[in-house]
């Protein structure tokens, strides 16, 4: 297999509030032998919210980050879910031959311009994917055999389908086969394909943290030990916010809650402190061994 | 072949009352047979107390929507052996985020009046008659495909924690009507859909659009919405607040500054409401700094960018 090479977009939250996921990716992707490029020009993709504002400009920057990329001559990998979702989207947007000229004219300003040839992929795809389960299991240090793990997909690796398309947003799979591949037991719910709340948090916290709390106790009543997810969004809401979500569910959950890195990163023998635990604010240090 | 129907089913009737159950019936599938012609099947042949709702059989009245394998589908416009090949099993519950009637049907009252709600019809401008091209009729096109089936609204993940929600169908009818370029009462409109319960409040979860049997795209009409408000300078609630500081920020520092979008989501006073958890936050680590220095490179051309959409969108006006 020849080596494989990303232009790496951690994307805004884990380069400040989810560092640990970004740091965690880095020694994952060291350890497999997956060269991450960085990409110290990339602006924000506008995680969802400059589509609220004007659509041509949330193209334009997007088409400027796949523009970066182009140039390194490398598909982009995040570790965002709304990330893949908005860029998926906007590249999406972008085949279209009139939409692409109709951009390119304004990336010209800035001197810049887009074919349209990139492909964004999440870590999730890369490791099922690109990287392959075979491989991943080979490098299993430690299996996970103690740990039940609840997989969380939340929204936007699976819709909207029509410009994601990786897994079925009715019945998706990878998650479930990195669990597996990493040793780990499995634990099925129903909430595992619903929304975490986050968009709204400032928005309308009730909704936001009723929303949380109901997907933390699904998979706990489900027998999960801990969640993963592989959108830090999601993760602010379930691990940083769970104690507002308790408060309003009126319920004690007390469910730690890992990045996709880390469960990928325990697996493969690195400490908690390689991991970043320690910035989790529901600890998970008393389910690992 | 025969394939086990499970339905849930609820009879109010019954001494004892709604409380739902499930009942499973053997049907003969041929090739090709839908979820509600297996429906009809076992209300003509097996058990004519089993109730749901169809007209049309053909996609366009909406009636049939309900949740088969845990998602909402037309059963017109579902073909049982493709379902249950995909998923091994056939289950079919009434459509979620309403109250069950009986069996398959849910009261749709609370459909109706959201949709009451947003004046479903046109109000036209004063000026008179007003010449529509092609242009204009494509921006409204996909929104008037709805048959109001209620699937959207019933995979809603604000309306399944909020019932007053003004919900995805309602608000991708209000794009019928604001994106209609005879309408004269948009900013009207738009004042009372950017109130609580409104037009902020979707999480963009992508449920309606994923599975909307029309291909309405709700979302796409919210976010049209959402962009046609803030134009209409209706800015003074916490949704377009965030938006705001969003596009501040990537155009200040071409990144998502947290700490600053916190601030003025918020407001000075809710902010400060925010420092006890921001201690245990910070103690973890967590805590958003303000960015004051760290632009990423090449900030100019995110800057030149911005200037170059301005330019385009003051010449248009």
């Amino acid at each position: 297999m020849s080596t494989l090479r990303y232009a790496y977009y951690p994307g805004c939250a884990s380069q400040e509030i989810t560092k640990e996921a970004n740091s965690t990716t880095r020694k994952v992707a060291g350890i497999l032998g997956i060269e991450l490029h960085d990409m110290p020009g990339a602006n924000c993709c506008g995680a969802g919210l400059l589509t609220d504002y004007d659509r041509d400009l949330y193209l334009a920057l997007n088409a400027r980050i796949f523009a970066q990329a182009e140039r390194m001559k490398m598909d982009i990998m995040t570790i965002c879910s709304t990330c893949l979702m908005v860029m998926r989207s906007a590249n999406h947007e972008l085949r279209d031959r009139k939409v692409l000229e109709r951009i390119n004219r304004i990336l010209s300003e800035a001197g810049l311009s887009y074919s349209g040839r990139v492909e964004i992929k999440h870590l999730l795809w890369v490791l099922v994917e690109d990287y392959g389960l075979e491989s991943l299991r080979k490098k299993v240090k430690k299996p996970l055999t103690w740990l039940k793990i609840a997989p969380f997909y939340g929204c936007h690796t699976l819709r909207p389908s029509e410009v994601l398309g990786r897994d079925d947003p009715q019945n998706p799979s990878s998650l479930e086969s990195i669990i597996k591949v990493l040793g780990g037991e499995v634990t099925e719910y129903r909430d595992k394909t619903k929304c975490c709340g986050f968009q709204v948090d400032l928005v309308s916290e009730d909704t936001a943290f009723e929303m949380t709390g109901r997907r933390l106790l699904s998979a706990k009543k489900n027998g999960g030990d801990c969640i993963v997810t592989p959108c830090p969004f999601c993760h602010i809401n379930l691990d940083n916010y769970q104690e507002f979500a308790e408060k309003k569910v009126s319920q004690n959950i007390g469910m730690p809650v890992f990045h996709l890195a880390q469960i990928v990163g325990l697996s493969l023998g690195m400490s908690a402190e390689d991991l970043g635990l320690s910035r989790h604010l529901v600890s998970p240090e008393g389910i690992i061994r | 072949m025969k394939i086990r129907f499970k339905i849930r089913r609820c009879d109010p009737s019954s001494r004892e009352g709604c409380e739902p159950y499930i009942q499973a019936y053997n049907v003969e599938v041929s090739e090709g047979m839908t979820v509600l012609e297996a429906l009809i099947k076992i209300a003509d042949e097996d058990d004519p107390t089993l109730a749901f709702r169809r007209s049309c059989r053909s996609a366009i009245c909406g009636s049939c929507a309900m949740n088969i394998n845990g998602f909402p589908k037309l059963a017109c416009n579902t073909q049982v052996i493709p379902e249950y090949r995909k998923r091994g099993e056939i289950f079919i519950e009434p459509l979620a985020n309403h109250t069950v009637i009986r069996d398959l049907i849910v009261d749709l009252t609370p459909f109706w009046k959201k949709m009451e709600k947003i004046t479903p019809y046109l109000i036209p401008r004063e000026e008179g008659s007003i010449r529509v091209t092609k242009e204009d009729e494509r921006e409204i096109d996909r929104v008037q495909r709805c048959i109001m089936c209620a699937s959207c609204n019933s995979v809603c993940s604000t309306l399944e924690v909020d019932r007053q929600f003004i919900g995805p169908s309602a608000l991708a009818k209000s794009w019928r009507f604001v994106g209609d370029v005879r309408e004269g009462g948009s900013k009207r409109r738009l004042e009372r859909l950017s109130e609580e319960h409104g037009l902020w409040d979707c999480v963009r979860c992508v449920h309606c659009t994923e599975f909307c049997p029309k291909g309405v795209e709700p979302l796409r009409a919210i976010e049209r919405l959402r962009c046609r408000a803030m134009e209409e300078g209706i800015v003074d609630n916490e949704g377009a607040k965030h938006v705001d500081a969003m596009v501040d920020s990537v155009r200040r520092v071409g990144r998502l500054d947290e700490a600053a979008m916190t601030f003025r989501t918020l407001g000075f006073l809710r902010s400060l409401g925010m420092i006890p958890f921001g201690i245990k936050m910070e103690i973890h680590g967590k805590m958003p700094h303000p960015i004051i220095f760290p632009k990423i490179e090449g900030i100019d051309e995110v800057k030149h960018i911005y200037r170059a959409r301005e330019r385009e969108k003051e010449k248009k006006d």
